[in-house]
């Protein structure tokens, strides 16, 4: 029963879903809203599993006092610190919670993100060789559409207009590919888990 | 959009059933899972950690599912050779299944207490806070096999980039095309397209899952003949055949 | 030769040094290249233009606080051309960070020019569960966001008495750093017909090509180009047009490491090193 019940639950609601879909009644409708409402506070409660998983877990290393353990407790600190500012001081445009927001969480994220141009650069460099002919295929095209995007080559057309081709046309084409793909191994794993063939998300393989 | 499910949906299902018969079904070889042996030894030799990361997605991708698959498969190598599997995430619920498909796959390999649950945690749902955490372990543990398998977004080439630095192994798999192309430049093998949803086939060698595949494969086909009939009747000027997929 | 071995081994710190310098240099001295604009942005400035004035537009912040350096000029380009065109805003985001980044821009964006929260635009605040959301608001706004993010009833909003659903929305625009768009095409474009408009980060463009042929999406504004585009287009330089100086030059330092790294390749190839 313990194994079965997910199982059913999820085929039930699984071809209901797709059922709905293309039945435009009422009742399918007044279903559907009650559902994905349902959807979302389901969605709310598995965040507060997840907090709950991490205080666990860096609970833990703090007190074995595992390697790194102090950047742990920073852990800790940091999550109970913004949770009880929010909670005591709100969430306005002038509040402690907003100002680590903006001036630490922030630039923090945004750091980080931009580390993606060195290691753009870096993998460039290692990558972008000419070893074969679809690496130079590769390396031509790279350097077309940088070219014709920055402000320079987007000035001369024949740049930026190669640059527009080859995202218009073969680019766009192969993606589409994949795009004809991935979505129908989507369908094929989507099936699976209603028809109750895949049971990974039972944590069981 | 209907008849295009019902037909994917019956060949699909129609193949599964073949699966279950006993019907042999063929894969073709694909080169990442066969490489994912070859990485598994390297770490156990090295005497190195494997890093597994199942990306950003949640329970519900598909992609994620994919991945879950993988992992079970390759839990159970990693029990046999004692190699430590250490997987960071960035869901709580994809957390939890993945501990249920670790100790899963560490008791069917026969080593239920070789299972670590702290191998396997929830980091933080943040995007580039789940990057740098992920950096950070691979800075110190110096993982010798890098496994990247789900949903990836801009986090990828950071992750692949410092991977590489390390000098580990990576084999990478995603739904994304974009961030594909960021793994083909810096891993060593990448899965393209529908093979991350063929791995589980691919892996497991379970006949059903294989069938689901072939299933999509024959839909495959049928749009491929689709798509080249359209394109003919186009240059011909019959514009009834592209007509009949708008209404439809 | 040990000089093109020594390219080919270049360390990784150079790299990056040069590439700080790339970037930071443009910045610094402020060249103002020019910046063409192109269809795709084009499209959406002109789909704006020629909505009426009491029109709605839905602005959702679907990005985290990691890509804000390429979001931001993006988005408040956008907020000013449609506070200039006095159409009526209503933002949310499906992004728990993306709630405190919108909130701020329509603040700091209405207080340029005057606008009142609740008459002029409202922000109606986060939700999870992303395709539940756009699902739902093709039903009732008022159910998904009972509530703005100020805690007011949303039924006593006076700008929300007369906006129920898509149906009462002229344009949907996706502020977003990954597929979030696709969903909004999915499900609000293809079920609900309403018009939808992606402004994302470069990376993400290329995904949304597809849907940009086949007329899914009314145009789309992609990266800091996108955004000096707008700028452009709306006569207001900001932050993006400053950028694009930076990017254009870093494009050429990586087009300077590829043909680099290329030549010690040959270089050392032809001499078995």
């Amino acid at each position: 029963m313990r194994r079965s019940f997910p199982i059913i639950v999820c085929f039930v609601f699984g071809m209901a879903m797709l059922i709905q879909f293309f039945v435009p009644s009422k009742l399918s409708r007044v279903a559907y809203d009650e559902i994905t409402n349902w959807a979302q506070i389901i969605y709310a409660f598995a965040l507060i599993v997840g907090v709950f998983g991490l205080l666990k877990y860096h609970s833990e290393k703090v007190v074995r006092k595992s390697g790194g353990w102090f950047f742990n407790l920073v852990t800790i600190a940091s999550l109970i610190i913004m949770a009880v500012l929010g909670f005591a001081y709100g969430r306005g445009d002038s509040s402690p919670f907003m100002w680590i927001f903006n001036y630490m969480q922030a630039p923090m994220q945004a750091s980080v993100f931009s580390l993606l141009a060195f290691f753009v650069a870096s993998a460039a460099f290692r990558g972008f060789t000419a070893r074969n002919a679809e690496a130079v295929l590769l390396l031509l095209s790279a350097v077309f559409i940088m070219f014709g995007i920055a402000s320079v080559g987007n000035a001369i057309p024949p740049f930026s207009d190669i640059a527009n081709w080859i995202l218009m046309k073969p680019s766009m084409t192969a993606r589409r590919g994949i795009f004809i793909g991935i979505g129908l191994g989507t369908i094929a794993t989507s099936l699976r888990v209603i028809l109750g063939v895949e049971r990974t998300y039972l944590g069981k393989g | 959009m209907l008849i295009g499910i019902i037909i994917t949906g019956l060949l699909v299902a129609l193949f599964i059933m073949r699966g279950r018969r006993g019907k042999s079904l063929y894969l073709r070889p694909i080169a990442g899972l066969l490489a994912v042996d070859e990485a598994i030894g390297r770490a156990t030799e090295m005497g190195k950690p494997i890093l597994y990361s199942s990306g950003r997605g949640g329970m519900q991708r598909p992609a994620t599912i994919a991945s879950m698959n993988i992992l079970g498969s390759v839990v159970e190598k990693v029990a046999t050779y004692g190699t430590p599997l250490i997987f960071p995430n960035n869901d709580p619920v994809v957390t939890a299944v993945a501990q249920e498909v670790a100790r899963e796959g560490y008791t069917k390999a026969g080593h239920p207490d070789a299972y670590k649950p702290e191998n396997i945690y929830f980091v933080t749902d943040s995007q580039f806070g789940y990057a740098a955490a992920v950096d950070g372990i691979m800075m110190r543990e110096r993982p010798a096999t890098n496994l990247f398998f789900g949903t990836f977004e801009a986090e990828s080439l950071i992750l692949a980039e410092t991977g590489n630095s390390i000098g580990a192994i990576q084999i990478a798999g995603t739904d994304s095309s974009i961030q594909m192309a960021f793994f083909m430049v810096a891993c060593d093998y990448v899965l393209i397209g529908e093979e991350l949803f063929a791995a589980s086939g691919y892996l497991s060698r379970d006949p059903q899952v294989i069938g689901s595949q072939k299933g999509s494969d024959i839909s495959k086909i049928i749009i491929m003949v689709i798509i080249i009939l359209g394109v003919i009747l186009g240059i011909l000027n019959q514009a009834w055949f592209v007509n009949l997929f708008v209404t439809v | 030769m040990n000089f093109w071995l020594g390219i080919r081994h270049l360390d990784r710190r150079i790299i990056f040094l040069l590439m700080a310098l790339g970037v930071a240099v443009p910045l610094l001295l402020k060249i103002g290249l020019p910046v063409r604009v192109t269809r795709d942005v084009s499209s959406v400035y002109d789909y704006i233009e020629n909505l009426k004035e009491a029109d709605v537009v839905l602005i959702s912040y679907d990005h985290d606080t990691g890509t804000l350096p390429e979001m931001v000029p993006m988005s408040t380009a956008i907020l000013r051309h449609l506070f200039l065109k006095n159409l009526k805003l209503v933002g949310m985001a499906l992004r728990a960070e993306g709630n405190a980044i919108g909130r701020q821009a329509f603040k700091r964006v209405g207080d340029e020019f005057g606008k009142a929260d609740g008459t002029d635009y409202v922000f109606l605040g986060y939700r999870p569960e992303l395709t539940a959301t756009i699902l739902g608001l093709g039903t009732s706004i008022e159910r998904v966001f009972p509530k703005d993010d100020r805690g007011v009833p949303v039924a006593e909003i006076p700008l929300m008495q007369n906006i129920h659903n898509y149906g009462d929305i002229a344009l949907v625009i996706s502020v977003s750093d990954d597929d979030t768009p696709v969903y909004w095409i999915n499900y609000g474009n293809a079920r609900y017909q309403v018009k939808v408009a992606p402004a994302v980060t470069a990376v993400m463009a290329t995904t949304f090509f597809p849907f940009l042929n086949s007329s899914q999406i009314v145009g789309m504004i992609a990266g800091l180009k996108g955004a000096a585009e707008y700028e452009r287009l709306i006569k207001r330089q900001g932050m993006a047009s400053r950028g694009m100086d930076a990017q254009s030059i870093a494009h050429l330092v990586v087009i300077g490491f590829i043909l680099a790294g290329n030549l010690a390749y040959f270089a050392t190839r032809k001499r078995g090193m």
